[in-house]
């Protein structure tokens, strides 16, 4: 059985489901690289060069990781999932990044998405390609690529009832009804959660920021369930179209949380280098101020942060967000507030 | 009498201040250096404050703040453990109740805390870089021979300041010296310095904040008389810095150990037998898994206190923990 690896690192969050449900229907096997943990990063590191953002190192790492045990690497060059706009041009060369650094990698697979022509995401001439490198059944294909657009769509729909994407990965193959139970569970506090989701979902480089916000009682929101029309809606605002898809989903997302009164806060976790995020994440910001200064705070994670500091500013919010609470219940509706510390 | 502890264990001092229950300090606050070791220094504390205690004083309630707060609450027994934010928010607020802005600088971090009405509505702290803040004006003082004292003073003859770039601490060093052997006066750059930084803080940690008044400016770096001015100056305002400016994150956890006494009582300190017991930390690398986590363990003789570092909890303490469990997974490295 031919075996294609997939590295757990970037656009794997946002489309494993679609990659995974395509190959299996070809009769592939597909390999994911395992969760992130010091060794995969270290390689990362070791072999990335320098001016690249984290994420993007440590897409080396996950790639090193399946190297020498699949028979191809899926590294597909997304250009554009959406008309008009376009994604980091860093994950547009990452095939020719790693050819160029990495020796003796597995046949990359690196099919290109550009749909920045036209209206609508297409992935069906992309599958022909990849699809077309395994078999000559142009029917089975097909078939491939409609079992591949159904768990995209199951996939999309566990997101919007609130599942994360890990979560909702594993409800989806339906081993996971704890992940499922926790998110219902209401906790004290609710907070918006921003982010790339490769870097929020990976909880060993967000120093597991999800499972730490649980845990200090705080129920956490993520852009994963922001619906593409709600961004598209929210950004409209803004005085110039966004063309990078993935900030755009960062904007949009931000709007809507400000906007959303039963969020108690919003947090913002950013990765050190990341160009896009540099303006995008001022721009938030602003729009932050502009909403009222809602609790807002920014978080930057880099290969060196530790964890200490993470927390101490977790724990200042959280802590904050509670006694403006307290504080708030002390607040009669007619006359003066009443003070109580 | 009844007394609460509040310790502060950073990076730079390690500081200690008992409150009697009506928040006020009770002996002369403790500002040691932490100088790498903080739990010698602490035993060390802890025994200077016992010296000054009378038989029938006791502690009813210790809180732990700093970036070693895990650490010096294990060893103590502390009821409170909280982060620097609110231990410096809620000692600001005791000394000056309508305080809208704090302005905090210590040896390796610096953090703006906006507050209204008395309750923490935003803050910042400065990020990866930590120029700016008191080690690095350590580091120039030394490097012009001056105590830092009279560094701060220092500044205030300036009649001129010279304008150094402060964004970066290498490049304020180059501008020093560039400055200096121009012929520019020693008070004029050192005030200069103080300007610099003093920007830099307000355009990177307290960038897009509403900084009003009333202003409280704490922290080590608040003895620094050059940089009070630069505050002044800046912020055309009064710079209140509060009489215990260098405590006051152990200042805020002794309050907030009152607080805590009296909701739930009972305090969890173990006593000032503390300072002379032999503590044994070591750290080792788990082998568990590839993510290799540096843990590291605090023990009293054979009892572990206390274990962190970890990322997946298993060397968290359990009821019976001997300590022996999985200990073929190990390997020292202190």
């Amino acid at each position: 059985m031919i075996k294609v690896g997939i590295p757990r690192a970037l656009l794997f969050y946002f489309y494993y489901p679609l990659w995974r449900a395509f190959f299996t229907e070809l009769d592939i096997q597909v390999v994911v690289s395992p969760e992130t943990n010091k060794r995969i990063l270290d390689a990362g590191l070791r072999t990335a060069l320098g001016e690249a953002c984290l994420p993007v190192k440590l897409f080396f790492g996950h790639v090193l990781e399946l190297s020498g045990k699949v028979d191809y690497l899926f590294v597909p060059r997304l250009i554009s999932v959406e008309h008009k706009e376009y994604i980091c041009p860093k994950f547009m060369g990452l095939s020719d990044m790693l050819r160029v650094r990495l020796a003796n990698l597995p046949p990359i697979i690196d099919t290109a998405l550009d749909v920045s022509g036209r209206r609508g995401l297409d992935w069906s001439h992309f599958f022909e390609k990849v699809g077309s490198i395994f078999t000559r059944d142009r029917h089975l294909i097909k078939r491939a690529y409609c079992s591949a657009l159904e768990a995209d769509k199951n996939f999309r729909r566990l997101l919007k009832s609130g599942l994360l994407p890990p979560e909702a990965m594993d409800a989806a193959d339906g081993i996971s009804e704890a992940a499922a139970t926790s998110v219902a569970s209401p906790g004290f506090l609710k907070i918006g959660l921003l982010g790339h989701p490769y870097n929020l979902y990976d909880s060993y480089i967000s120093m597991n920021l999800i499972g730490k916000m649980r845990q200090m009682g705080a129920s956490v929101v993520t852009p994963a369930s922001v619906s593409d029309d709600l961004i598209d809606n929210q950004t409209k605002r803004l005085p110039k179209r966004l063309f990078w898809t993935l900030g755009k989903q960062m904007i949009g997302s931000a709007l809507t949380f400000f906007e959303n009164e039963k969020l108690d806060g919003v947090i913002y976790l950013t990765s050190f280098g990341c160009g896009p995020e540099s303006l995008v994440g001022e721009l938030v910001k602003r729009w932050a101020k502009h909403r009222g200064n809602p609790p807002f705070m920014m978080l930057t994670i880099d290969e060196h942060t530790g964890e200490a500091g993470l927390v101490t500013r977790l724990e200042a919010f959280i802590e904050m967000i509670k006694r403006r609470k307290k504080n708030e219940d002390h607040v009669p509706s007619y006359g003066q507030p009443v003070h109580c510390c | 009498m009844d007394l609460f502890l509040g310790i502060d264990v950073g990076s730079v001092s390690t500081n200690l201040v008992l409150l009697d229950a009506e928040g006020e300090p009770y002996v002369q606050p403790l500002y040691l250096r932490t100088q790498g070791q903080p739990i010698a220094v602490l035993q060390q504390g802890l025994a200077l404050l016992e010296e000054q205690l009378s038989p029938r004083d006791r502690i009813c309630g210790v809180g732990t703040t700093g970036s070693a707060r895990f650490l010096a609450g294990v060893l103590v027994g502390a009821d409170v453990i909280k982060n620097e934010i609110t231990a410096h928010a809620v000692a600001a607020l005791k000394i000056v109740p309508e305080v809208q802005t704090i302005l905090e600088i210590g040896g390796q971090d610096s953090k703006i805390i906006i507050l209204r009405d008395g309750i923490v509505v935003d803050f910042a702290m400065n990020t990866v870089c930590a120029a700016g803040t008191g080690s690095f004006l350590d580091q120039q003082a030394f490097r012009l021979n001056l105590s830092i004292e009279e560094f701060g003073e220092k500044a205030l003859e300036a009649t001129n300041p010279v304008r150094i770039a402060g964004r970066c601490t290498v490049f304020a060093e180059s501008d020093m010296i560039h400055k200096q052997q121009m012929g520019h006066t020693l008070p004029d750059i050192i005030a200069g310095l103080c300007e610099a930084l003093v920007r830099n803080y307000l355009n990177n940690v307290g960038k897009g904040l509403e900084i009003l008044p009333p202003v409280v400016f704490q922290g080590g770096v608040a003895a620094n008389l050059g940089m009070r001015a630069a505050f002044q100056k800046a912020l055309q305002t009064e710079i209140i810095v509060p009489p215990y400016f260098n405590v006051m994150g152990a200042f805020g956890a002794a309050l907030l150990a009152i607080d805590h006494a009296a909701e739930y009582g009972e305090t969890k300190f173990r006593g000032f037998r503390v300072s002379e017991i032999q503590f044994q930390p070591r750290s080792f690398i788990c082998k568990g898994c590839p993510n290799a986590c540096e843990v590291v363990e605090i023990r009293q003789g054979k009892q572990v206190l206390a274990r962190w570092g970890d990322r997946c909890g298993r060397w968290g303490i359990t009821e019976q923990d001997s300590s022996q469990a999985g200990r073929s997974n190990l390997k020292s490295i202190s």
